[in-house]
């Protein structure tokens, strides 16, 4: 049972050293080092090269949505994928049919969607 | 029996921590988009606290469907209503102050409850997915035992698909 802990321990590990980096770099070690000349140009919020305009508390569209909506359900399905995955060696054809038509139920879901012009962008 | 003090108990208190000032933050945030991170970060807690207990694939589950696709959701869902997208302070009242009494009444009445109980224990020695890995055994398990219920998942989760763009598509229709 040790050594499965262990192994957590070096993602503990990471998981400082993830949050120390960006800290230490941009709060504790980074004002020491790096100059420190503000413009207001400097100072406006950066879009990609263009002149920032509007308010970003706007209402977006329902397609944005639907978009996450997509994302959630595939999401589950890729959960699947994982203990199908792993169970293969054991389960063979029987397991590859019902994966087979797990995946065409959802495969005509997004067809579905696909010809109700959702994923268009205009 | 294991110490009081291991490490998987400062662990466990450490990540309890975590979990309760996330729920906490959540309901004292007044901007609604702070509240779902705050819900994402108590979502990744119990993640944590299920790989803690030994089960890594639900623990795995809980960071990509909750942490990953429910909290990006319920941000789009704000994203979607015209939201001030900050509630006002609200002011203390006798009857809050009355509902916080009982709520805190009930939570050490349900603690008692729980401790109190003699829960069933299994016996440690054995195992329960015989030598298997748990993302194994829950592979076999779906796809033999649960075979139909995991069919029904699919045809699930195309309706809702199915029904999300239906919905969408009428509310472009009233524009």
């Amino acid at each position: 049972m040790q050594p499965y802990w262990n192994a957590y321990l070096f993602i503990v590990l990471f998981l400082v050293v993830g949050i120390l980096l960006p800290v230490g770099s941009l709060w504790l070690v980074g004002p020491l080092l790096r100059p420190k000349n503000p413009r207001p140009e400097k100072l406006t919020s950066y879009e990609s090269g263009v002149e920032p305009f509007g308010d970003a508390h706007v209402r977006y569209h329902v397609r944005y949505y639907l978009f996450a909506l997509l994302f959630v359900v595939f999401d589950v399905e890729t959960l699947f994928l994982y203990p199908w995955a792993v169970a293969y060696g054991k389960l063979g054809w029987f397991g590859f049919i019902e994966m087979l038509i797990f995946l065409v139920l959802l495969a005509i879901g997004l067809a579905y969607a696909w010809r109700k012009k959702v994923l268009e962008w205009n | 029996m294991s110490p009081l003090w291991s490490a998987q108990m400062i662990a466990f208190f450490l990540i309890s921590l975590f979990i309760l000032a996330c729920a906490v933050m959540m309901l004292s945030f007044r901007k609604v988009v702070y509240m779902a991170l705050a819900v994402g970060g108590v979502f990744i807690g119990c993640a944590a606290l299920y790989i803690l207990l030994g089960a890594e694939f639900v623990g795995i589950a809980q960071v990509v469907v909750y942490a990953g696709a429910i909290t990006i959701l319920i941000l789009f869902a704000i994203m979607l209503t015209n939201h001030e997208a900050t509630e006002p302070e609200e002011p203390w009242t006798v009857r809050k102050a009355l509902a916080a009494v009982g709520c805190f009444l009930l939570g050490v009445t349900l603690l008692f409850v729980i401790r109190g109980q003699a829960w069933p224990q299994g016996d440690p020695s054995v195992d329960v997915n015989q030598g298997m890995s748990n993302t194994l055994a829950i592979g076999e398990a779906l796809f033999k035992s649960y075979m139909i219920p995991f069919e029904l998942v699919s045809l699930l989760l195309t309706v809702a698909l199915v029904g999300a763009v239906i919905l969408a598509q009428q509310r472009k229709g009233d524009q």
